[in-house]
């Protein structure tokens, strides 16, 4: 009998906290199923602090049409079934209508189905791997592809004359999507390929692959990495004496990056979507960000994450709160619309048309644009 | 570089990733002959190992390394007697099978709890990056310089720990048969601690010697345990010097096999060596013990 009173106590519990509150302007949820643990939490931490800050910003607007805006973070231990797991849990049981997508492509294009065959937008604000919105109309991102990035980085190496180089790349889908970028747009400007070195991501040693890239003494390496990754190859390539010029993409673009590798880190160079920082925006943004959290070191990709909550809020403000109407809304509500990254329109495949892409360097242990 | 310091090199980092692997099965075939199970917390006492060295480098203790490694070893020693007292010696008579996922679970609670004090990011220890030396075409740093040597003193010291004492002795007589060297007066309890301080103690070296040569998270423990378990399987259970032999052959297969493979499926050597293990020797994680 008691454990009956238990268990009815409970229920009632339940019952009674699941109720919700009637308020006057319920605020409108988003899902945000970020890396908030594991090895890429570096990046859904910097992702989080951006997105507060917009939602800030808009909250103390007036919000979306009188409602604020309120994020429901979820974890996805960096890893691609628990990026579905986030997602899934925040359809169900959170019900949003919208969600920002996880770093890192392969999370991102493992979560995507997901979102499609429940009809509920999902926005990517740094998956560059070419094809990630192939999953289905309700698939959107705010960052550009790197179908636009690896003829820029072929460019790089030709114009630096190095027209033989190796490449390395993490083997999962943007490092693929990348590479296949890459190599075409550099043998069609006549560079040959010397070999090509795929690796896992998250591992330690690294050192028999850049053995494998460093046979020959080749002048420049081509090395499509992440942060730990990259700190973790660069440092054992100091160690081991290879000298070589780095030539990355913009996964590796990161003060962390530079942070953990040290002294092996300079000189590195790479591509990446470039974002002109002197603009009167731009450096507004920076203040907002100092004043709220300290130092002007955006996270990587911060910025980006920034405008897709605005491009977001103004979808929500034309379409509605439902998935479908947020759908319908985000061409139109990006068209023109220029955030702090540029011009968000999208382009027939929900990504951005429009995309500049710049050349940085790691000098002096600061990461650099760099001028030719 | 020409050809043979190429392979050499790769004879080398074979060596070196070897040798830490060794550290790594040396302990977890300790537990696994004396206790009869596969400690999958092992992992943790390898993180813990180094994240503890961590503790005492930074503010406020601020110690040099070669001070902050006596606290840090004995911190995890303790771990160690901590993770037997509170979740395996209750369940000390239960079969295998729980075991295990008791130590599962512990493994789960050790690395969260990890996350929670340090964050889910990347550390390192600070040293900065320096060149190698070189010598006949190899290059080697001064912390690959010391794995080798450090490893080296750990297989002494196991050695005469294991056979030239009474507590070596009292150690091997529990694995091979617990009630026996109970009925024999052994002080088993005794020797069930000695084993569980050097298992931690082994892997909290190999830990710190794995975040001095690359870096720390969290996770660093269980994405080394599996090479650990694949080697400790190849030396047989409870059996040191085949751990060590493992470790070593584990550590070469994966660094030699990627000159001609792709380095993608580098991870995939030491698991399909352990599968075609287990395939051979099924009763290895279930039944009853092998050799």
């Amino acid at each position: 009998m008691k454990k009956l009173a238990v268990l009815v106590a409970v229920v009632a519990i339940f019952a009674f906290l699941s109720v919700p509150t009637a308020r006057a302007a319920e605020p409108i949820k988003i899902g945000a199923a970020f890396a908030l643990s594991g090895s890429i939490a570096v990046y859904g931490e910097g992702f989080k602090k951006c997105i507060d800050l917009a939602v800030e910003e808009i909250n103390a607007k007036g919000g979306i049409k009188g409602r604020k805006i309120e994020i429901v973070y979820e974890d996805n231990k960096s890893n691609p079934k628990d990026c579905v797991t986030a997602v899934r849990k925040l359809i169900t049981v959170d019900k949003v209508p919208v969600i920002f997508g996880p770093a890192g492509s392969s999370n991102f294009m493992a979560t995507a189905p997901v979102a499609q065959e429940n009809k509920v937008v999902l926005m990517s604000a740094q998956g560059a791997a070419v094809g990630l919105t192939k999953a289905g109309d309700y698939i959107f991102r705010v960052f550009p592809s790197d179908t636009l990035q690896g003829p820029h980085l072929a460019k790089l190496a030709i114009s630096k004359g190095y027209k033989k180089v190796p490449v390395m790349y993490i083997n999962n889908d943007w490092g693929l999507g990348l590479k296949n970028a890459f190599v075409d747009a550099y043998k069609k400007m006549g560079g040959t390929v010397t070999d090509l070195i795929a690796y896992d991501e998250k591992k330690t040693d690294y050192r028999t692959e850049l053995l494998r890239a460093s046979k020959g003494a080749p002048p420049a390496i081509v090395n499509l990495t992440y942060i730990n990754e990259g700190a973790v190859q660069f440092k054992q390539a100091f160690e081991m004496g290879i000298k070589t010029q780095w030539l990355c993409g913009s996964a590796a673009r990161a003060p962390k990056m530079v942070e953990l590798a040290g002294k092996a880190a300079e000189g590195v160079m790479g591509t990446y979507p470039s974002v002109p920082q002197n603009t009167k925006q731009y450096q507004a943004f920076k203040d907002t960000y100092k004043k709220k959290y300290g130092d002007d070191k955006i996270p990587i990709f911060g910025d980006y994450n920034y405008d897709m909550v605005y491009v977001a809020a103004r979808a929500i403000e034309r379409g509605g709160t439902t998935a479908d109407g947020i759908r319908k809304a985000l061409p139109a509500a990006a068209k023109g619309f220029k955030g702090v990254t540029g011009d968000k329109t999208f382009d027939d495949e929900r990504s951005p048309k429009f995309a500049e892409y710049g050349i940085w360097i790691v000098k002096d242990g600061k990461i650099e644009d760099y001028r030719k | 570089m020409d050809s043979i310091s190429y392979y050499l090199q790769t004879v080398l980092n074979g060596i070196l990733a070897g040798c830490i692997y060794a550290l790594f099965a040396m302990g977890l075939t300790l537990i696994y002959g004396v206790l009869n199970f596969v400690n999958f917390a092992h992992g943790e006492l390898i993180m813990w190992g180094a994240y503890f060295l961590f503790l005492f480098m930074a503010e406020p203790f601020g110690l040099p390394l070669y001070v902050a490694v006596f606290p840090a070893l004995a911190l995890t020693g303790c771990l160690g007697l901590a993770m037997d007292y509170s979740v395996f010696r209750p369940i000390r008579r239960a079969n295998r099978l729980t075991l295990l996922i008791a130590a599962m679970g512990l493994s789960v609670f050790l690395r969260n709890a990890a996350q929670f004090f340090w964050g889910a990011e990347v550390r390192t220890y600070g040293f900065e990056v320096m060149a190698g030396t070189q010598f006949f075409g190899l290059y080697l740093t001064t912390q690959q310089f010391a794995i080798i040597g450090v490893t080296i003193l750990c297989v002494i010291a196991v050695y005469l720990l294991f056979f030239r004492s009474r507590l070596g002795k009292s150690m091997r007589a529990l694995s091979d048969n617990l009630d026996l060297a109970r009925i024999s007066g052994i002080d088993t309890k005794r020797a069930i601690r000695a084993a569980w301080v050097i298992s931690a103690v082994l892997a909290a070296i190999g830990g710190i010697l794995l975040a001095l040569d690359t870096n720390l998270h969290p996770e660093m423990g269980i994405a080394n345990l599996i090479k650990a378990f694949a080697a400790t399987l190849i030396g047989g259970v409870g059996n040191l010097w085949g751990a060590l032999l493992g470790g070593l052959l584990i550590g070469l297969a994966e660094n030699i096999g990627v000159l001609f493979i792709s380095p993608g499926y580098k991870d995939g050597i030491a698991f399909v060596i352990m599968v075609l293990i287990l395939l051979a020797r099924p009763y290895v994680i279930i039944g009853e013990r092998s050799d």
